[in-house]
């Protein structure tokens, strides 16, 4: 897994994910949130255009993160989950808690 | 989840011969051509163990043990150093810089496999406890880590009596389960639990998380379960209970899927309520397969969790299969079984019987158990279990376990 973090407009935090979330990886993923939440970044979008599969640590991250986020009167918001990915949040109702978009835009647009 | 072996050789025919003997036994392998690379890699993405080669122009083997060594990330990781025949100074040497074995070319593969798996051995009780050591600190002992690695053993035994030793024997239905554990410690569980003369509790379950904070949510569920399911009326009033309980009482990131339900044997129903879990199939004799969707949320994450319960009626003949994501998940060998296990996409009749399914040819995926279902639908609960399992080895091309997998099959008499 490789990522890359790019901050833009409004303070959002856009962390570009490349490859599969699992094992050591997910841990990788969990500290470059925490890293965001802690220098103030509390305005999240996690790519997963390039994201075939996550595991459930790497829910568990986001579930955590997302929670964290939304203390500190911020928001983590999903960027295009490809169909695994998908399938997992749907099977688990987090969809039903996270927001999803399709493209980066509308995801910079769900914090305005 | 498979064990990750960085290989590092800076001859390219040895990494490939390694990968190619390493892979098929169930382990993902990344491959370094010399010291700084393999250095790097190590540090971005900590293997769980390094094969590393001693004659490497630059940088030799000795030197990258101790660059390791000096690292928080690589410390931990054990290290097999690979030293030409006869050096004996170089194993001495070897040991002494924190190499946990040694190995000497020209190996014969089934040596470097046989001492792969000694060292994983020893050192994958200590990795669970990796969170605990960094929770203790400057606190930490070898002697504590002992005895943590002690307590886990202890705990593995404690789960392993908590699971039913074999599959309740009802009137008119045919049950077997399946449980293969890819560590000490699983995740995954289910139970039995009779209800009345007529009525048996169902459960299956996947905790997520790792170690020793998992087993003890797995038991505290489970203990819940059964105080609570003489309690409460619906499955989904009981599934409710248990998110509250957990989502109160751990942090966020630790969380269960379940599936909970009722089986009535006079009424011949299966009366449910899903929380979050990858969803059970419900095959029956006009050949259609219904999945079960009716729940809610994964368990433990928010307490505003709400749930419902659905039901099934199962006619003679008809088919549950209640499994956990480390069947769906297993990941396709590179040399998949020759009778076509994963063309099951050009079989138009049964391609869409499953339509959520993962439909890459990376994963195994509901589909394919959908389809292995219902070829083998007149076969009894235990040899279905049997079927699940080959179909899983012929697709893998693997009888490796990399993550935990569970299964249970019930079937009405005909």
């Amino acid at each position: 897994m490789n990522f890359d973090t790019t901050i833009g407009e409004e303070n959002i935090s856009t962390l570009h994910i490349e490859g599969k979330i699992l094992g050591n990886a997910t841990e990788t993923f969990r500290k470059e949130m925490e890293t965001q939440l802690q220098t103030g970044h509390d305005k999240l979008v996690v790519d997963l255009t390039n994201v075939p599969l996550i595991d459930s640590s790497a829910l568990g991250a986001i579930v955590t993160t997302l929670k964290s986020c939304q203390e500190s009167g911020g928001k983590l918001v999903l960027l295009n989950p490809q169909k695994a990915v998908q399938e997992v949040l749907e099977v688990t109702h987090l969809a039903t808690v996270i927001e999803i978009y399709d493209t980066e835009e509308s995801a910079r647009d769900a914090f305005m | 989840m498979a064990e990750t072996i960085l290989v590092v050789d800076d001859d390219l025919d040895i990494l490939e011969l390694l990968k190619m003997n390493l892979e098929p036994e169930g382990y993902n392998v990344r491959t370094a051509s010399d010291g700084d690379s393999a250095v790097q890699s190590a540090c971005m993405d900590p293997p769980d163990l390094i094969l590393l080669d001693v004659m490497m122009p630059h940088k030799n083997g000795f030197q990258v043990i101790e660059e390791l060594k000096n690292i928080e990330e690589t410390k931990s990781v054990p290290v097999i150093l690979v030293t030409a025949r006869g050096q004996t100074e170089d194993k001495v040497r070897g040991l002494d810089t924190g190499a946990d074995d040694y190995i000497t070319k020209p190996f014969d593969l089934r040596e470097v496999t046989a001492r792969v798996e000694a060292v994983l051995g020893r050192t994958r009780p200590i990795k669970y406890i990796n969170p605990l050591m960094r929770a203790m600190g400057e606190g930490f002992s070898e002697k504590g880590l002992e005895q943590l690695a002690g307590h886990l053993q202890a705990a593995a035994a404690i789960q392993k009596k908590l699971l039913p030793e074999q599959a309740p024997s009802l009137d008119g239905f045919d049950i077997a389960t399946l449980l293969q554990s890819s560590t000490s410690v699983s995740g995954d569980f289910y139970d039995f639990i009779p209800l009345s003369e007529t009525q048996i509790g169902i459960v299956l379950g996947d905790v997520k998380g790792n170690g020793i904070p998992a087993a003890l949510l797995m038991v505290m569920i489970r203990t819940a379960l059964r105080l609570l399911c003489h309690e409460e009326d619906t499955p989904a009033l009981i599934l409710k209970r248990i998110n509250d309980l957990v989502a109160r009482d751990t942090e966020a990131d630790l969380f269960a899927t379940m599936i909970y339900g009722i089986l009535d044997t006079e009424t011949s129903t299966f009366t449910y309520s899903n929380g979050g879990h990858c969803y059970p199939l419900h095959w029956n004799t006009t050949r259609n397969i219904d999945v079960l969707k009716t729940g809610g949320m994964l368990i433990g994450a928010f307490e505003e969790a709400t749930f419902t319960t659905g039901t099934c009626l199962l006619a003679p003949g008809d088919i549950l299969v209640f499994y956990t994501d480390g069947i769906t998940e297993t990941e396709a060998g590179d040399d998949p079984g020759s009778d076509g296990n994963r063309g099951v996409s050009e079989n138009s009749e049964q391609s869409d019987v499953y339509p959520d399914a993962i439909p890459t040819d990376t994963f195994y995926g509901g589909d394919r158990l959908a389809v292995c279902l219902s070829k083998n639908a007149a076969l009894s609960a235990s040899a279905l279990c049997e079927a699940v399992v080959n179909d899983l080895a012929s697709f893998s091309g693997s009888t490796q376990t990399p993550d935990d997998r569970a299964l249970i099959v019930i079937k009405r008499d005909v």
